[in-house]
């Protein structure tokens, strides 16, 4: 590692930092592990005008749009919080005309990142959807949201959508090391193309670990450190969302939201006091542990089940055995070295 | 005469004899996961079970919570990613998936986004996440519709099914030939395609539930099999095997949901 620059830092500094008014920010999380304290921390900083991006909308959009933080939506799913008579966020804001949202199916919008990923100006989904209204209603992309070009090895019809590159992806995994080697595990979901599309990359994490950790597991790693910009430790960081091998969802602390995000006062309520009333994660798993106790908490810490360690071990690590002699030619260093001199390698 | 089920029970199982063994099979979040649960343990031991967000041959131990949920299974076979997931489906790797339906028309085309008006809508569904593609490329598509209506047009045309009947599906050029819903579950029976028409058609109906029930919530002159029977009455290891694996899928959303606050409110109180 050339630079050995630790970028471990307070979830308020990274964000602060990080995530400006009017950003295209990229919820990095698909559906399980959402980067909560991370999402909370951006709503706490009062941050406006976002367009958002989260493949699966639900936890994390309900709390941003909620808050008033993002005035675009892409995404691809929503939350409905109570069924037919309940309502979201993000329903309540497109009626005030206050977030203007488009559509996609789950694999278009994630290909659009892998494009920005991958550097591609676009690339090509599935045809199927040209027959549907996702194609023909469109919003603040307008022409943009699709194009159609002829394959110019078939001369067949291609449904394409532009690559995105969010100026900033947040994003929670299970562990880290401190120059930003991020592993994450489990439903691999569209995680890699979300941070890795985006131009700034702030990872929060349940534990940071030694280098070495990472260097012996290096397929769980999803996320380089030479494209981080922040590492933020925080446990419980996805609370009430789950953290595979970590912890489960937390069905008693999700239940009270899903009855409090039907109506806007109700959600209000909640953030007030689960968001901007706790300064950061400790003092929200403080006020949780306060209010109703510990069982909540311990009865979802997840029990051990290991991965079998992957061999990444090597016959040797040096081309010289334990008799000092290069394994190839036979020779001791100064025998190799006399021979270079006899003849003439060596400049004097 | 096997014990007494609850109408829950008999639709996972309904759904669950969709799938067939050495399947390849898409499950999607509540019913159709306990249903793969169920397929897999009694009828379909083979069946490769898989989810979207990446996790691949996969047996559920508990009922999943969402389609990204490796907390069920004690690990899995394999790790890929969403991309991956679609794209295996679009090269036909796919033999069945499995929707939830907010609006159907007559010729299976499905509506998950929005009742009313898209831009101003007067109740936000979820939005197509997989299913657009999913009905698309998979080769048979079962439908579940628990909440949802039978109507004459879509407020939201959000997934393709046998677009205008006939042939047009496989005209369109947009899809495998031959791919397509196959089945609807509703809470009062099961739904095939013509297979020339292509119109939904009632093909079994439930316990306790008449043809002019099932008709009442269909805004056309819906067509009835011939040989329109009752839904089979589930058998005790079938009955066994859902209360103990989700007890709530047996209750039901309403009243598990209302079992499941006054656990909370009793929690909360301490």
């Amino acid at each position: 590692m050339a630079a050995e620059i630790s970028k471990v830092m307070s979830v308020r500094d990274a964000i602060s930092k990080f995530v400006h008014d009017g950003d295209e920010l990229v919820i990095g999380n698909y559906t399980v592990g959402s980067c909560a304290e991370l999402v909370y921390e951006v709503v706490r900083q009062g941050r406006k005008g976002l367009t958002l991006y989260s493949q699966s909308g639900i936890f994390d959009v309900e709390v941003l749009v909620g808050a008033g933080s993002a005035a675009r939506l892409v995404s691809t799913y929503v939350l409905r919080a109570g069924g037919k008579k309940g309502g979201s966020a993000v329903e309540r804001a497109m009626n005030a005309g206050t977030l203007e949202v488009e559509d996609y199916t789950n694999f278009q919008y994630n290909a659009r990142l892998v494009a920005g990923m991958h550097g591609f100006s676009y690339i090509q989904v599935l045809e199927g959807a040209m027959a549907t209204d996702l194609f023909r209603k469109r919003s603040f992309l307008g022409e943009n949201k699709y194009r159609v070009i002829k394959c110019p090895y078939t001369g067949k019809d291609q449904l394409t959508v532009p690559a995105a590159n969010p100026d900033v992806c947040i994003v929670h995994v299970q562990r880290a090391d401190k120059f930003g080697n991020a592993q994450y595990w489990g439903a691999l979901g569209s995680v890699a193309a979300a941070a890795l599309a985006s131009k700034r990359i702030v990872v929060s994490c349940e534990e940071i670990v030694e280098h070495d950790v990472i260097q012996s597991s290096p397929h769980l790693t999803i996320i380089p450190a030479y494209r981080v910009d922040a590492v933020c430790e925080v446990p419980w960081g996805a609370n009430p969302t789950e953290v595979l091998g970590y912890y489960n969802i937390d069905q008693f602390m999700y239940g009270l939201f899903l009855m409090m995000d039907g109506t806007a006062d109700g959600l209000k309520a909640w953030m007030d006091e689960w968001v901007y009333g706790c300064e950061n994660r400790a003092a929200y798993i403080d006020h949780y542990v306060q209010k109703f106790g510990s069982k909540n908490l311990d009865g979802i810490r997840c029990k051990p089940y290991y991965s079998a360690p992957a061999n990444y071990g090597s016959a040797f690590t040096s081309r010289w055995d334990k008799d000092g002699r290069e394994r190839a030619i036979g020779m001791t260093l100064a025998e190799f070295e006399q021979t270079l001199k006899e003849r003439g390698k060596l400049y004097e | 005469m096997s014990k007494p089920y609850t109408l829950q029970e008999l639709l996972v199982i309904a759904v669950a004899k969709e799938i067939h063994d050495h399947e390849n099979v898409i499950l999607g979040v509540g019913l159709p996961t306990t249903a793969g649960a169920l397929a897999k343990a009694l009828y379909a031991p083979h069946a490769t079970l898989m989810m979207e967000s990446g996790i691949i041959d996969f047996e559920p131990l508990l009922p999943l919570n969402h389609i990204a949920d490796a907390h069920s299974c004690r690990g899995f076979s394999y790790a890929t990613d969403l991309f991956s997931a679609f794209t295996m489906t679009y090269r036909g790797f796919v033999d069945v998936c499995f929707l939830g339906v907010g609006q159907v028309d007559k010729y299976g085309n499905l509506n998950t986004t929005c009742i009313g008006d898209y831009y101003k809508p007067t109740m936000r569904l979820p939005g197509s996440g997989g299913a657009a593609d999913f009905i698309s490329y998979a080769k048979r598509t079962v439908l579940t519709m628990l909440g949802g209506n039978f109507v004459e047009k879509l407020d939201y045309f959000t997934s393709p099914g046998y677009l205008d009947g006939g042939n047009s599906r496989d005209e369109s050029g947009l899809f495998p030939k031959g791919s397509g819903p196959t089945m609807l579950l509703s809470t009062k029976g099961v739904f095939r395609f013509d297979p020339v028409t292509k119109e939904i058609y009632l093909a079994q109906i439930h316990p306790r539930v008449t043809v002019e029930d099932v008709k009442k919530d269909v805004p056309w002159d819906l067509k009835i099999a011939s040989d329109l029977s009752e839904t089979p009455r589930p058998t005790d290891e079938e009955i066994d095997f859902i209360r103990c694996f989700a007890p709530a899928m047996s209750a039901g959303r309403e009243l598990a949901m209302e079992l499941m606050i006054a656990n909370l409110m009793k929690q909360s109180k301490g």
